[in-house]
């Protein structure tokens, strides 16, 4: 050990190549947006920045796009989906523990949504929703669903939960595989001892089961909140962010402005509002999930 | 536990509802590469028809304009591994083997990179490869890949480089070995397993992603995915074509994480749960 502590240097000049690629990706495109953000810029009728037009950019991200409506429909869809690929995951996850012959081929299954391309269920959920013949369409209407005359993408109630079922599909499996993994790495002494004192099922769930997978749910909620928050696949494929605004979230509106409409200046100030909202979010999450962890 | 009978067949139905949920939509999607042209919908479902290759021949062979963004999704998903592996194993080694002041910010600063938003980068450097003339070209989605890659390979890598014993670079340097020679003799053979893991996963993140290619590349340099999104382009969609290339653009990364098998808990987790 001390040998290798002895150079102070080495450490540095090994993290530094990496710090500093990342860095420079990153403050490049910040520093472009937070210039811009103070000007009139837009690509279709200027190749270069126009004018200073101070805060005009910011007054506009709320006034002339969906902003609020967007970021409304950002975070019902981060919760719910997230609470709903949790709360399967868990029950798939418990499913697996019973450890019944078998059960280790339907884990590996399971794993086969999860390396899907996003684009990909974007694509055969389209297929699944098809308002003519599409399988999940027949199904839902035979269930008694009642499904909209313009299909479930095509409805302003239905869209933005066709787009958290596509996402839920995908990453209930990771729930599930991660979640089981988890309790397998558990003391088992304790699930056997809490059984033997006749614990039901609801308390075991709650007094044993939770808390043992606690720390592995949180880092998972985490990763998944900040995917479902960052949506720009599934909601490209499947709605287009339609109808009107109904599933447009943030990261479509930013792409809508800046790459459709190509308002670079107006895009840019979006762009800060944007960042400064994920990384509250993630340093509270990181804060959370991280607290006291050993590095 | 003790199951009763009934309590398993009740299990049971459960788990087969479970792979019918989960598996059964990819099975109708590979059935759609394979049915005819004309066959796309029927109501009610039809699940036997006479299956044919003719939609793969259309897209890959002929005039097979997939077959061109394949070898591109190769290119830019091999490069972009390659570059980022130097980063993240010189950084992974030092955050696992020596006492770095400020290390939990480091480490957190990686994974809220990750986190982070990639449509925010994308539009300035859409400008930025305009002017420097990088636009449509392999590099620019490569470079701008690693804002995902070097984070998640710098935690997956440090996760095995953790569990590795230190002591048998101890020895070695102790022997008279510099500290170079511990790491290629030592400990590189010994990282290699999570070396390969690491690097098939970040194959797997560059193969899967569509933002960056969508608005960096051009018809010649488009990804798989690219080409899968142009079907919808044009008139009417051709849904057994967009399905045979979604097919093949699905089917690497699913075999490697069916063979990767336990890997895969401890890679999506980032080597935070062994799995």
């Amino acid at each position: 050990m001390p040998r290798l502590l002895s150079t102070k240097t080495v450490p540095y000049l090994l993290l530094a190549p990496s710090l500093i690629v990342l860095l420079s990706l990153v403050l490049y495109p910040m520093g472009f947006a937070l210039i811009n953000s103070f000007r009139f810029w837009n690509l279709q009728t200027s190749p270069t920045p126009v004018s200073f037009v101070g805060f005009d950019n910011y007054k506009m991200v709320f006034t002339t796009t969906p902003f609020l409506a967007a970021l409304k429909n950002t975070v019902v869809l981060s919760v719910l989906a997230t609470c709903a690929q949790f709360c399967l995951g868990m029950g798939i996850a418990l499913l697996l523990y019973t450890n019944l012959r078998g059960m280790s081929v339907v884990r590996a299954l399971l794993i086969m949504p999860v390396s899907v391309a996003p684009i990909v269920v974007g694509f055969l959920f389209r297929y699944l929703f098809a308002p003519e013949g599409g399988l999940l369409i027949w199904l839902l209407k035979g269930v008694g669903f009642p499904v909209p005359p313009q299909g479930m993408l095509g409805n302003a109630n239905t869209a933005l939960l066709s787009i958290g079922m596509a996402d839920t599909w995908e990453w209930t499996p990771f729930f599930a595989i991660v979640l089981y993994a988890a309790l397998l790495n558990s003391p088992q002494e304790i699930i056997d001892a809490a059984r033997s004192d006749g614990a039901n099922k609801l308390s075991m769930l709650w007094y044993i089961f939770l808390p043992m997978v606690k720390p592995i749910a949180a880092f998972l909620i985490m990763i998944r909140f900040m995917q479902l928050f960052n949506s720009f696949d599934l909601v490209y494929v499947l709605t287009g962010g339609g109808p009107g605004t109904a599933s447009r979230t943030l990261s479509f509106n930013l792409y809508q402005e800046g790459l459709v409409n190509y308002n670079i200046g107006l895009t840019a100030a979006m762009t800060w509002i944007i960042v400064i909202i994920v990384a509250v979010i993630i340093n509270i999450y990181t804060m959370v999930v991280f607290r006291g962890q050993e590095w | 536990m003790r199951t009763t009978t009934r309590q398993k067949i009740f299990i049971y139905l459960l788990i087969a509802l479970t792979l019918v949920v989960f598996v059964g939509p990819i099975l109708w999607f590979v059935m759609l590469a394979f049915r005819a042209p004309g066959d796309t919908y029927s109501n009610p479902p039809t699940f036997f028809f006479k299956p044919t290759f003719e939609s793969f021949y259309v897209t890959f062979i002929n005039p097979g304009n997939n077959a061109a963004q394949l070898r591109n999704s190769l290119i830019v998903s091999t490069r972009t591994i390659m570059l980022s592996l130097p980063f993240s194993l010189a950084a992974a080694y030092s955050l696992s083997r020596y006492r770095i002041r400020a290390k939990r910010f480091v480490m957190m600063w990686y994974i809220g990179l990750w986190m982070a938003p990639p449509i925010v980068f994308i539009i300035p450097y859409f400008i930025l490869m305009t002017w420097i003339g990088w636009a449509g070209s392999y590099q620019a989605m490569i470079v701008l890949l690693q804002t995902i890659t070097i984070p998640f390979s710098i935690w997956l890598l440090k996760s095995f480089l953790d569990e590795m014993p230190f002591e048998l670079e101890e020895a070695a340097l102790v022997d008279g070995a510099s500290r170079l020679q511990a790491f290629v003799r030592i400990t590189l053979p010994l990282a290699l397993p999570g070396i390969i893991v690491t690097s098939i996963f970040a194959f797997v993140f560059s193969w899967n992603n569509v933002l960056f290619p969508l608005v960096l590349s051009k018809q010649a340099t488009a990804t798989l995915p690219v080409g899968a999104i142009s079907f919808f382009a044009s008139t009417g969609i051709y849904w057994n074509q967009i399905a045979a290339t979604a097919v093949v653009t699905m089917l690497p990364p699913m075999v490697i994480f069916l063979v990767l098998g336990r890997y895969v808990v401890r890679g999506l987790t980032f080597g935070a749960v062994k799995g």
